[in-house]
């Protein structure tokens, strides 16, 4: 007897070709979509006042960095690369050296960032983003509202 | 003399169509679900500032969100936080408060979670610092002292 297969009623088969057509263009989309998608980080700060008294107090240099109302960022008083500029190199390098120095001095490295109220909040993003590229984890934010 | 190149002819495996289709859809379920992961769920108001060196949020931990958007416009900043809009930051010190004490009681009951709680500000990128500021400020008087300022991989 002959066995019964679905040509005997005429319909087609399952395709093959097509379906890896298919599943080649919903892959390129995912594909395409997973280079574009934005994800959302987080740069974490303390507040000052926070952390507890202990015994024997120690005193640390503090670095104060600066940002004007126009964008333009200080490191003690000095200033340091373009108000255009986002990646802040210069003060990138410097903070990499001031975190080395405070890692074989076996000090913690404190930065607090004074920012004008007025300068724009990406400004203050563009900095802790520099902390966050040399490692300072000690961060403390202000803003001078004079 | 024997034409083409025929893998039949010498005795190859012939190409097989089911593995194929079986690596690609393993594929296409990666790219599926590392895109649906990474979607947010951001105020489509704020345009978050870019962060090359920021880490990746850490989902793990009781927190409250506070969005600051910025209308140039009327050059005023409001406040978003739990869907209600607060034009001063003062204002939404009570039911921060109250954010608070249930995220810590729900955190209590989770073992092994993060017990500390933390204040998320997903500020626009244009806002001026006082505002955020004052969203900080809102965040001592309630006695949060882990602040984590949201920003994104690209533009």
């Amino acid at each position: 007897m002959k066995p019964f297969t679905q040509e005997d009623e005429g319909t087609l088969g399952f395709q093959i070709a097509p379906m890896i057509d298919v599943v080649f263009v919903i892959m390129l989309f995912f594909m395409v979509m997973a280079g574009a998608v934005k994800v959302e980080n987080e740069l974490s700060t303390k507040l000052p006042g926070s952390a507890e008294a202990s015994p024997a107090a120690e005193f640390n240099d503090e670095t104060i960095i600066g940002i004007s109302d126009e964008g333009e960022v200080s490191l003690n008083d000095e200033p340091f690369d373009t108000p255009e500029s986002s990646d802040l190199p210069q003060l990138r390098a410097t903070l990499m050296r001031l975190k080395e120095n405070a890692d074989s001095a076996k000090q913690p490295a404190v930065v607090t960032i004074v920012s004008d109220a007025h300068a724009k909040y990406s400004r203050t993003i563009d900095v802790l983003n520099a902390l966050a590229a040399a490692k300072i984890s000690n961060v403390t934010f202000n803003v001078n509202e004079d | 003399m024997a034409g083409g190149g025929g893998g039949l002819e010498k005795g190859e495996p012939d190409f097989q169509i089911a593995p194929m289709v079986d690596v690609l859809l393993v594929i296409l379920i990666f790219f599926m679900v590392i895109t649906s992961a990474q979607v947010l769920n951001i105020d489509k108001t704020i345009k978050l500032p870019i962060a090359a060196e920021a880490t990746k949020k850490d989902d793990s931990r009781a927190e409250a969100i506070v969005n600051v958007r910025w209308d140039p416009v009327a050059n005023a900043a409001t406040f978003n936080f739990q869907d209600h809009l607060y034009s001063k930051a003062t204002d939404f010190v009570e039911p921060l408060k109250a954010a608070k004490a249930l995220g810590e009681k729900t955190a209590a009951e989770k073992p092994g979670q993060n017990m500390e709680f933390r204040l998320v500000i997903r500020g626009d990128r244009d806002v001026p610092a006082l505002f955020v500021s004052q969203a900080m400020n809102a965040a001592a008087e309630v006695g949060i002292s882990d602040i984590s300022f949201s920003s994104v991989n690209h533009d």
